[in-house]
């Protein structure tokens, strides 16, 4: 498909009309929903890791004035269907559990009972009087230890608390190991942490006894499927099943799943015919909302003596937590097994992977879900460099294919076209004096300063192709959009994306803005209701939106303009491809006195079609699939410097870099605050962030003063170089929200290596990069 | 448990209450109130999303109680400029792109607007960037990585100084 001719908005660092309402407090978050009569639910927690449950003592609870119901886990078991959220996939063992627990709790912070009551002091009032009696069972808590011959087993049906295994296979492995010059090894254990939106997850649920309609007010990332799971889960017919989203305070992957709580809220609801919210606290979250980045991977390398690969051998272990939940475990791994051998060329790859369950909270996803492949690979790109004695910038030159060499068949097996990471690299080197940062670090190292220097290029499927998808087995479908033209000629566009921060509203309203030919103000986005939005599985996520989307937006509107142009070409008598539209009004280019205003076309239309030109299409709404043209890719590249403070462990951050390539940019703005934000957020979980258990299965770090958030003064100033390398497609955009957290804990990593190759530090082959181990590897403390 | 009866003077306006002495500001102000912009995300002081001023100085509505501010003043996000309109330091966020979820928003508003009435005042507030970004650290967010409400706040918080800074010439 041709480029299409763009107006004046797209590009342009259009204010984002979301902030209107953020900026002065109108927002509504879920737990702004206050409407008139509705209860508040307060989940009761396990207290323990894994135990039996012996006995419920709810009867003092139920007498609280003011309690509506408690709802143990064999009452809401009635209610509703077992839960299974992985079962359609081949060889996956996703066992099959209750929305509150029965028989066994599997974390600390799984629900066992549910309160229901006219206050949220009241409801926390009573489930303090309600006795939770467990025979505790031995805890499993690493990967390790569920996956030990003998290990206690958390679900009868999953046999060595294995719930998946894998296996990627590319090229002559074993030849490749065969003709190494150099074969190197490594292993991250990289440490679980967490989304941690500042909004947590909620819902309102509100059950209509007249209708039969449940309605589910939420705070979810993907409207539809939640909308479809929970209907089966709680016997509740679909077509009276209604998800609705307003403003959502962050997801991070968080919310793109549907969690035990939903489902028991839903249920409780209709079951009590009544309206029910449930808004978590910081506690819960961080406890029992499940976290991510849980797992262990080993690399070999087998490498020429000039630094060229020859090929990968890796094994990953990922630590599921109790239940799996949405994307099932094999997505995650999938992907990273697909994506490790990244842009670079290699002839051979072999990719193995393991998901055990343990007693941690649920596995879930987390802005960019596969980076594990990312902090692995480039880390070895810079032991090869050392290896062979040629610089992290060299090393990657070597192996990365540029854009005018593809496509080429990945290392793992499919078509890779378009990705720029090569380019990327260059233009961040073009940037760097490697020279000087070297002299600079002499020179600090003199005055006893430990300065260290890393760099690191990836790319990322946003959106990827079809064939990627379907290796993953993710359906990561057709992006449906429907618009149409009001009767004044106003645009309303209604997007199946859940927006929670992206800006949607702002840049699908650009781009159909200089689309249809009409004002930015005139276009409004709808999202977020399953009543108005056409049906599609994934909501927002993955990148899903700088492309999928907005190819879906200039499609609807091609199409919708088409048919206006039609009618406006019999009005006017004129041939369509001699009409514009601009400023709302459809006119002959060249002869601006012919004209017809958009809102006189549409009113004809709506309320007087016989008075129109006949044998055109009359229907001013148009709904259309966007295929998404075989893809494309993210990709970037990025470099770090930092200051290691050796008396106290502490890393500073000094300067970061990133070389960016996402294609036509639709707004600077936006896409500059996704690169910005992800880099924070992959520098906070590597330095900060720790979701912590104890040997005992006891979740360590329940509060924002356990679990650190990294704040402005931890945060430096990034400074962005954007590419624009645009594909073919008819969009030329492609996603930019995940590879910030993808690629900023690789590059932080080599510049830890970089400043402890200088002293001779050992290298820290657990995350997180904690003062401690800082000092560990550097022999000021044991460790 | 028992309850006391509260008036607290809340965006200008004066507003009488009966809660239980265990109610904190946040709760009041949303739920007895209505006024939903004060925002909690931790309900422990650590995140700063539910900031406010009471007297004039900034405060975790999370972590006071209603009953503290009885006889007192109360300003919240809803409460800073006239329905419809943005405060300067709103309009400067704006200008800067400051937000993407938009649940943080209201706390780092309330810090800014607290560090701008400094400024106009001709009092002590922060003018490098990594002063900014210390007096910024009660405030998570998680979106945007801090960098663009830096800028906003930079720019709100130089035009405040130089409408003291012309106040005083002004007086002179």
């Amino acid at each position: 498909m041709s480029s299409s001719v763009m107006g004046g908005f797209v590009g342009a660092r259009v204010k984002r009309r979301e902030d209107v309402r953020i900026l002065t407090g109108t927002g509504r978050y879920i737990d702004d929903v206050q409407e008139r009569g509705t209860l508040t639910c307060h989940f009761v927690r396990s207290t323990v890791a894994h135990a039996r449950l012996v006995g419920m003592d709810v009867a003092a609870a139920r007498e609280v004035e003011g309690v509506v119901a408690v709802i143990t886990g064999e009452e809401m078991a009635a209610l509703t269907n077992p839960l299974n959220l992985g079962a359609p996939i081949p060889n996956l063992l996703s066992p099959t559990y209750t929305a509150l627990a029965t028989g066994k709790v599997r974390y600390v912070g799984e629900p066992v009972a549910l309160v229901v009551a006219s206050d949220r002091y009241v409801a926390e009032d009573a489930a303090g009087l309600i006795e939770v009696e467990y025979e505790t069972l031995p805890p499993v808590v690493t990967s390790e230890q569920a996956l030990a011959e003998g290990a206690p087993l958390l679900f009868d049906d999953v046999p060595g608390n294995v719930i998946h295994t894998g296996e990627i296979e590319h090229g002559d492995i074993d030849a490749a190991f065969a003709e190494a010059d150099h074969v190197l090894t490594d292993r991250i254990d990289q440490h679980r942490w967490g989304c941690a939106p500042m909004e947590g997850r909620g819902g309102v649920a509100t059950f209509d006894r007249s209708t039969g309609m449940l309605t589910y007010e939420a705070s979810t990332q993907t409207t539809h499927l939640l909308r479809l799971l929970l209907s089966g889960f709680i016997n509740q017919p679909i077509n009276l099943m209604r998800v609705v989203t307003s403003d959502i305070g962050g997801s991070f992957g968080l919310k793109f799943s549907i969690y035990r709580e939903d489902v028991a809220l839903c249920a409780a609801a209709k079951h009590l015919g009544a309206s029910l919210k449930w808004v978590e606290d910081r506690n819960e979250n961080l406890t029992a909302a499940g976290a991510a980045r849980d797992e262990s991977v080993t690399i070999e390398a087998a490498v020429k003596a000039d630094g060229t690969l020859l090929g990968f051998r890796v094994g990953m272990v990922m630590n599921n937590g109790a239940y799996p939940i949405m994307p099932p475990a094999p997505v995650v791994t999938n992907i990273a097994g697909y994506m490790l051998p990244g842009p670079y060329r290699l002839p051979a790859y072999r990719f193995s992977s393991t998901v055990a369950c343990t007693n941690k909270a649920s596995y879930i996803s987390l802005r960019g879900p596969w980076a594990v492949e990312t902090l692995i690979r480039e880390r070895m790109m810079d032991m090869i460099a050392r290896e062979v004695g040629i610089s992290p910038v060299e090393v990657r030159k070597r192996n990365l294919v540029p854009v005018t060499e593809q496509p080429v068949t990945s290392g793992a097996g499919f078509v890779m076209e378009g990705v720029t990471a090569s380019e990327t690299f260059d233009r961040l080197v073009e940037m760097i004096d490697l020279d000087e940062i070297r002299a600079e670090q002499e020179r600090a190292r003199a005055e006893g300063r430990l300065l260290g220097f890393g760099m690191g290029t990836f790319y990322e499927p946003a959106p990827g192709t079809p064939e990627f998808w379907g290796l993953i087995g993710f359906p990561f479908s057709h992006e449906p959009v429907r618009l149409r033209i009001e009767p004044d000629g106003k645009v309303t566009a209604f997007t199946t994306q859940v927006p929670h921060g992206q800006g949607h509203e702002t840049t699908l309203a650009q781009v159909i803005a200089d689309e249809m030919g009409v004002a930015y103000d005139d276009v409004r986005i709808v999202f977020g209701d399953t009543d108005a939005t056409v049906f599609t599985m994934i909501g927002t996520g993955g990148s899903k939106a700088g492309m999928m989307a907005t190819g879906g937006a200039m499609v609807a509107a091609r199409e919708v303009r088409r048919r206006v142009l039609d009618i406006a070409a019999h009005m006017l008598e004129a041939n369509p491809d001699d009409l514009q539209i601009q400023d709302s009004v459809i006119s002959v280019k060249g002869a601006p006195a012919s004209k017809v205003a958009l809102a006189e076309l549409a009113m004809g239309c709506y309320m007087a079609p016989g008075m129109m030109p006949q044998g055109v299409d009359l229907d001013l709404e148009a709904t259309v699939k966007y295929d998404g043209e075989n893809g494309g890719w993210g990709q970037g590249s990025h470099a770090c410097w930092i200051e290691v403070d050796q008396e106290t462990g502490r890393i500073g951050v000094t300067r970061y870099l990133v070389v960016e390539d996402c294609g036509r940019i639709i707004n600077p703005s936006v896409v500059d605050g996704q690169v910005i934000g992800g880099v924070a957020m992959g520098l906070g979980g590597m330095l900060l962030e720790h979701s912590a258990y104890g040997d005992d299965g006891q979740y360590l770090a329940g509060t924002f003063m356990d679990y650190l958030m990294p704040s402005a003064p931890e945060v430096p100033e990034i400074e962005i170089v954007h590419l624009e390398y645009e594909t073919t497609t008819m969009v030329g955009s492609r996603g930019v929200g995940e590879g910030g957290t993808v690629l900023a804990p690789a590059a932080l990593l080599n510049a830890l290596d970089d400043a402890f190759a200088q002293v001779g530090g050992k290298r820290i082959t657990a995350t997180p990069l904690t003062p401690t181990k800082v000092l560990g590897a550097l022999g000021v403390i044991d460790g | 448990m028992s309850h006391r009866e509260i008036t607290v003077t809340v965006n200008g306006a004066v507003r009488t209450a009966t809660v239980e002495p265990r109610r904190t500001l946040a709760d009041f102000l949303r739920q007895d109130l209505g006024l939903t912009a004060t925002h909690l995300g931790c309900e422990h002081g650590v995140c700063g999303a539910c900031t406010v001023l009471l007297d004039g100085d900034t405060v975790r509505s999370c972590l006071a109680l209603a009953v503290h501010a009885d006889g007192h003043e109360v300003t919240t996000v809803e409460g800073i400029a006239e329905p419809g309109e943005m405060h300067p330091v709103q309009s400067a966020l704006w200008e800067s792109g400051a937000f993407q979820c938009g649940f943080c928003t209201p706390g780092f508003v309330m810090t800014i607007y607290g560090l701008e009435q400094d400024a106009r005042a001709g009092r002590p507030c922060p003018r490098s960037r990594t002063e900014i970004r210390e007096e910024l650290s009660g405030n998570i967010c998680r979106c945007s990585g801090y960098q663009a409400i830096v800028d906003g706040a930079e720019a709100a918080l130089t035009a405040a100084t130089a409408t003291a800074t012309t106040t005083t010439e002004g007086a002179r």
